[in-house]
């Protein structure tokens, strides 16, 4: 570039440059307290507004009142005080977005907070829309490939559905959630991982994960931690559904993870208390609903008009000593196309994922299933139900007839198979042949002890002298007669390998 | 239900509006009494302000803090003032002039809860904003 032409282009640029009075809108703080301000002035200011305090520190509109709004302030609050001036900036909260937000981490403003340089962006998407209507959306036809055995077999996720994840502390609720970003790999998904109030020691730790398997490379994680103020908590979900919006308008895939949304009700109640609104049921306002309600209403599956884009949220709830019954988890239970619950019997029992089968339901998935996946599954549940059913009863005797005794052999057989290692997802054609193997008894002779090691064995076999039938699986998707024998002859050359 | 200071400025304004010199004499001391008994003397403070504002509004007064980095000429106010007439409809206007060299220049205008910003320092930070880009 010449000089000349850099001086034309300044003299151009002051040439045009308009001194123009500018009219501002100013408000006074009246009080401020906990990330809440009451402000008077600022007469025609817009609910959810964008408000700038003094010393760049943003805020938002949240309470209109007659002659002072609450305002909820995003950022560092200890430095303002009463008597300062808040400038309205006429826009609605919103927050960057673009392509270059994919492998960082965010702040719920769209800040980058780890370290490696500002995301310069000039796309704006506000964080609170309206869900897609219904003349945009389609029903749920393509598969989430969780790579979890347990759940792509019987409780199956499509693309654009919402599964919640419910569970006490401690019995793996984040550890599915991972495991399913890091198997999207190759599968053409966007991943958003929103921490609402978690430890920074757990972000750093999954980040340093997905990291190491090569998940990052699809991956955007939205932080509001457990230190940053609770108005960084509330905007967390919705910044990252809005990030997850501008992907889908462009027609791709997301998955979004919300860990979790009761911290995020939480964060709600605080706000809420603080600007007086009236608490209701343990203490939370009486938009609770609405607040889950109408950010998982936005994930939607769009049809081939509208892009076909697709949201897929795994909502995140942590129950207390596992009680389902308490006001924020039957909420979005209701919400929900799904849940999957996991328990801590179950998990300090060895079985992992600590999914419990019989109450873990998901509503629309089985539409979106893999016709060979629907083939081995159906078998599946009703084997682990009689299981359930016998295995309490089978503990008064041993007098049990040969069918009876069998179908108990079989129950544990799958109980086994069914329990997965962490960071260990497996393809849907290995978990379409390990489940076909075991629904057709091919398992029955070998010790339950085993089961586990047996299997590792048969995946490696699988993968190295059996190719061509799980590229067959994958690629038809359903299991001809063709593919049942050549899968059959497969199971049985390894079983006489063994001996 | 507690009485927001904004009301008691309406309600004194409303029982003194049109009156003599003697009557309002009257109802201010009542007003203080009716203010003293429901023991929210403290809200006075307020209600003078709040009173001054519905007084103005009423009455088409104007009350505008203008900075300046010198002291304003007297055609200077007389402009302002022209200008402010148009754009708020109002009759009178009192300017109350302040002083900061900060601003280097122009004039800044505060007029209720809006402020006109023709500030040479304003001008000069965007000119660096627009350099920047």
């Amino acid at each position: 570039m010449s000089k000349d032409y850099i001086i034309e282009q300044l003299k151009k640029q002051i040439e045009n440059f308009e001194t123009k009075m500018q009219t501002e809108k100013v408000g006074t703080v009246l009080e401020v307290g906990d990330g809440v301000a009451k402000i008077s002035g600022l007469s025609d200011v817009m609910a959810s507004e964008m408000l700038e305090f003094p010393n760049g520190v943003y805020g938002v509109a949240l309470n209109l009142e007659e002659g002072q709004i609450g305002a909820m302030i995003l950022g560092e609050f200890s430095g303002i005080k009463e008597g300062d001036q808040v400038k309205s900036t006429g826009k609605i909260l919103s927050i960057p977005v673009g392509e270059n937000m994919i492998g960082r981490v965010i702040n719920p403003l769209g800040q980058a907070i780890d370290g490696k340089g500002e995301i310069a962006s000039d796309k704006f998407y506000p964080i609170e829309k309206i869900a897609p209507g219904v003349i945009t959306r389609q029903s749920v036809n393509q598969p989430v490939q969780t790579g979890i055995k347990a759940i792509d077999a019987m409780i199956p996720v499509g693309r654009g559905q919402r599964e919640l994840i419910i569970g006490d502390r401690q019995t793996g609720k984040t550890a599915i959630a991972i495991d399913v970003i890091i198997n999207q790999k190759g599968q053409d998904m966007i991943c958003i991982y929103v921490a609402i109030g978690q430890k920074e020691s757990k972000i750093a730790r999954i980040v340093a994960e997905l990291e190491k398997k090569g998940a990052m490379e699809y991956t955007i994680i939205v932080l509001a931690g457990a230190s940053d103020p609770a108005t960084f908590s509330f905007i967390a979900p919705y910044s990252g559904c809005a990030l997850g919006e501008y992907f889908m308008d462009k027609g791709k895939d997301v998955l979004i993870i919300y860990d979790d949304l009761s911290k995020h009700a939480w964060s709600y109640r605080q706000i809420s208390l603080i600007l007086k609104r009236p608490p209701g049921r343990e203490a939370y306002p009486g938009d609770v609903f609405y607040l889950h309600s109408r950010l998982l209403e936005r994930s939607a599956k769009l049809n081939k008009d509208f892009g076909g884009g697709s949201i897929t949220a795994l909502p995140i709830i942590e129950t207390q000593a596992g009680d389902v019954s308490a006001y924020i988890p039957t909420n979005v239970i209701s919400i929900t196309d799904g849940q999957i619950y996991l328990e801590s019997d179950l998990f300090y029992k060895g079985i992992r994922p600590a999914l419990n089968v019989g109450l873990s339901v998901s509503r629309v998935g089985s539409a979106a299933q893999t016709k060979a996946m629907k083939k081995v599954a159906g078998k599946l549940r009703l084997d682990l139900a009689q299981f359930r059913e016998l295995e309490a009863f089978a503990q008064f005797g041993s007098d049990l007839d040969e069918n009876t005794r069998r179908q108990i052999e079989r129950g544990k057989r799958t109980v086994e198979i069914l329990k997965q290692d962490q960071y260990a997802p497996m393809l849907m054609e290995n978990q379409v042949a390990i489940l076909y193997a075991l629904t057709n008894g091919f398992l029955d002779d070998v010790e339950v002890s085993k089961i586990k090691a047996w299997e590792a064995d048969f995946q490696r076999y699988l993968d190295s002298s059996a190719k061509e039938v799980l590229t067959l699986i994958a690629d038809k998707k359903e299991l001809t007669e063709e593919i049942v024998a050549k899968l059959e002859k497969v199971i049985k050359d390894y079983k006489i390998l063994l001996n | 239900m507690r009485i927001t200071a904004t009301q008691y400025a309406k309600s004194l304004y409303e029982v003194t509006k049109e009156k003599s010199q003697s009557e309002i004499g009257v109802m201010a001391e009542n007003f203080v009494k009716v203010l003293a008994k429901n023991r929210q003397t403290k809200l006075a403070v307020k209600i003078i302000k709040k009173f001054g504002e519905i007084y103005n509004k009423e009455n088409g007064i104007a009350e505008v803090e203008a900075i300046s980095s010198r002291k304003l000429e007297a055609d200077q106010i007389q402009q302002i003032e022209k200008f402010i007439q148009g754009k708020y409809k109002v009759s009178e206007v009192i300017i109350d002039n302040k002083i900061d060299e900060k601003i280097k220049g122009g004039i800044i205008l505060k007029i209720g809860d809006e402020i006109l910003n023709g500030s040479v320092e304003r001008q000069l930070r965007e000119l660096k904003k627009c350099l920047k880009k």
